[in-house]
């Protein structure tokens, strides 16, 4: 167990800058998600961690002590790669026990190592096997029993359940995060996968274009999403965003006229400068409802729905349309309202509601609702 | 999906493999009956197909006690010693290549080091170069440092047949090792050296065992560089041609020479086989 801190790190490959002024603190037995999309700088960032890559700029800090200059070998740290690296011309068994012979360990002590890594990740049966006879989920566990047998300080995942199905990857999503409870040890994943950021992190950092945009929980990043980008990240479908402009600012937060028609009082902390400037009004297809006359709700959309897009999931149902010029996507409680119909009115609660201003940036919300931790 | 080929069609192409088959076997068929001759047998015409096999020609070849005696005159040859130089030239070879070959390959295909395609494209180069463009410059100055006919000078001037070759077959199996696999050992607390003889060692070894096959047939089946730069150390394949002395020319002696020399090469592809077919594919498959 151990607590990693980045302080000002940055990686440039000779004039290209591709990772800038990281800044983050990853406490012991904490569970921290790199998310972003393609070319963000997230496995840069890991490998700087693991010692795999320099480090061009700032400090790497493992346990208050620096290790910008230890070597790889000498981190103590595990871990899984996208591609398994398994060793090919060695059996699980001898795959298992290398770590532990590098680390000059007696025999029977590696013996007992490697039967209780065996047997708790339930691949004991798999032990005198090469790894060209297994199939990709035993070698990824394989990977992770590589890993975790020489109990490391931290463990360090790169998109470890990219090439397995779907399927196998919900599992293993649910072993991995199994295995840190058991383990209690500090683990860094990566992965482009928002939902596994979503259902494994204790903290996500939310990467794009080689600096941090956001860290946080993932009820934080998914109510309080501090960038339009983040916002547009995570979630699933992605958040709908509306352009329209400030007419007002008061104590309660500030009127926004929506280009697709709609005034709507947004409750985030009121900015005077704004007023008569574009905005963006940013809302989660899952906060729509079918509009009531009886309820309290002040936003009104007309969606003029295409039924050719309707996703049904089986426990819900999203509908695909558009407000005014705005593509929007919205939750449907049940299939049969909508049935038939080319128009349909949603509504939303304006406390639902997400304000972004012209650079991506959020206004903060008034009533986000509470962490859920 | 298998393309149903008329029987004429089939006919014709076997007969063409036939004959490739044939023009390659005519003339080993050719030296091994020879060898197996008389004198007086090689030199009918038309040649006899049928005849009283002999070995004495290889008896000849080794027989220094008799001092070759035959029984159409003496010829004195010593074929065992143009063998051991061989051997030891061409292992001596293949050895120097590996430790100097390997790791250099090693470096062309792992690190970031300037000018890296260039100097890859020269090493290779030389394997195009005529072996004289070496072996003229070398032959004055290898007489004034006294490495002119030593098992010594000979293995460093190999270096230029056999060196290249396993630079660029290491480089080329290095680059097929993921690098992951590497890094994946270092994670695991291994240090370079040990990742060196833990992981991409026993990964290389398939296709170095090939690769080392490749370069001593090479190098055994060099003659320009044993004519120049050695007269007592000379390999075999200079020694063979000194059969023909000018005069009488033992034809039968120096068959039965020839399929000495390619025995041992043979010998060893057939033990082999497996490492050569890889050693000569490796790059070609992913
Ligand atoms: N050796 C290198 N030389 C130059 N640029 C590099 C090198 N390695 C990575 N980069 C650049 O660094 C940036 C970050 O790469 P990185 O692999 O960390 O992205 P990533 O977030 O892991 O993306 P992905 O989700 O595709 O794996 C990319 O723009 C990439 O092109
Ligand atoms: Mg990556």
């Amino acid at each position: 167990m151990a607590d990693v801190r980045l302080e000002g790190l940055s990686k440039a490959y000779g004039t290209i800058q591709v990772l800038r002024n990281i800044d983050l603190a990853i406490d012991h037995g904490e569970f921290v998600v790199f998310v972003g999309p393609s070319g963000s700088g997230k496995s840069t960032l890991l490998r700087m961690i693991g010692g795999l890559e320099r480090i061009s700029g700032g400090r790497l800090l493992i346990d208050n002590e620096v290790v910008n200059d230890v070597d790889a070998a000498d981190r103590n740290l595990g871990m899984v790669f996208q591609s398994y690296a398994l060793y090919p011309h060695m059996t699980v068994r001898e795959n298992l026990a290398f770590p532990l012979r590098m680390a000059k360990l007696s025999k029977a002590e590696i013996d007992t190592r490697v039967a209780q890594t065996a047997s708790l990740l339930q691949m004991d049966h798999l032990l005198d096997r090469k790894p060209r006879h297994l199939s990709g989920g035993q070698r990824q566990r394989v990977a992770i029993g590589r890993a975790i047998v020489r109990e490391p300080k931290v463990f360090l995942f790169d998109e470890p359940l990219s090439n397995l199905d779907t399927e196998l990857r919900v599992q293993m999503r649910v072993q991995i995060s199994k295995l840190h409870k058991q383990l209690g040890n500090t683990m860094i994943y990566v992965t482009h996968d928002q939902i596994e950021a979503m259902t494994m992190a204790d903290k996500i950092v939310v990467l794009k274009d080689g600096v941090i945009e956001q860290v946080g929980s993932p009820h934080d990043l998914y109510h309080n999403p501090a960038s339009r980008f983040v916002a547009g990240f995570i979630g699933s479908p992605k958040m709908n965003f509306l352009g329209g402009k400030v007419e007002a600012a008061h104590e309660s937060g500030m009127d926004v006229r929506l280009d697709a028609g709609a005034v709507v009082c947004v409750p985030v902390e009121p900015d005077k400068s704004l007023v008569g400037k574009p905005i963006t009004l940013g809302i989660r297809p899952d906060d729509f409802s079918p509009s009531s006359a009886e309820k309290d709700i002040a936003i009104d959309l007309d969606l003029d729905l295409d039924l050719d897009f309707v996703e049904h999931f089986g426990s819900v149902t999203y509908v695909y349309g558009n407000a005014g010029k705005e593509a929007v996507v919205a939750k449907a409680s049940k299939p049969d309202p909508l049935k038939g119909s080319g128009k349909v009115r949603l509504a939303a609660s304006p406390a639902d509601c997400h304000l972004f201003m012209t650079d991506g940036k959020a206004l903060r919300r008034l009533h986000a609702p509470a962490n859920w931790n | 999906m298998r393309l149903k080929r008329p029987t004429s069609t089939n006919l014709i192409l076997n007969l063409l493999v036939g004959i490739c088959a044939l023009i390659l076997a005519f003339p080993l068929v050719w030296i091994v009956m020879t060898s197996l001759k008389q004198q007086a047998e090689v030199m009918t015409w038309p040649p006899t197909f049928l005849f009283v096999p002999t070995l004495d020609n290889f008896r000849v070849l080794f027989d220094v006690a008799q001092a070759g005696a035959t029984s159409y005159g003496t010829i004195k040859v010593d074929f065992l010693t143009p063998i051991t130089n061989s051997v030891v030239i061409a292992l001596g070879s293949v050895i120097i290549s590996l430790l100097i070959g390997v790791p250099a390959g090693y470096v062309l295909a792992r690190r970031d080091i300037p000018l890296k395609e260039d100097i890859a494209f020269f090493i290779l180069g030389f394997r195009f170069a005529p072996v004289l463009l070496v072996v003229i410059p070398l032959f004055s100055v290898f007489q004034a440092i006294g490495l002119y006919d030593t098992y010594i000078g000979m293995i460093w001037v190999y270096q230029v047949v056999t060196l290249p070759m396993i630079v660029w077959l290491s480089r080329s199996y290095i680059e097929e090792i993921p690098k992951d696999i590497e890094e994946a050992a270092a994670m695991d607390g291994a240090k370079p050296v040990r990742v060196v003889l833990h992981i991409v060692l026993p990964l290389l070894k398939p296709g170095l065992i090939g690769a080392s096959l490749l370069i001593f047939l090479l190098a055994w089946h060099n003659f320009a560089l044993g004519l120049i730069l050695s007269s007592t150390k000379a390999p075999v394949t200079v020694a063979l041609l000194k059969l023909l002395n000018p005069g009488v020319q033992f034809y039968p002696v120096m068959a039965a020479g020839l399929v000495v020399t390619m025995v041992i090469p043979v010998i060893l592809i057939v033990i082999g086989q497996r490492h050569l077919e890889r050693g000569l594919t490796f790059g070609a498959v992913k």
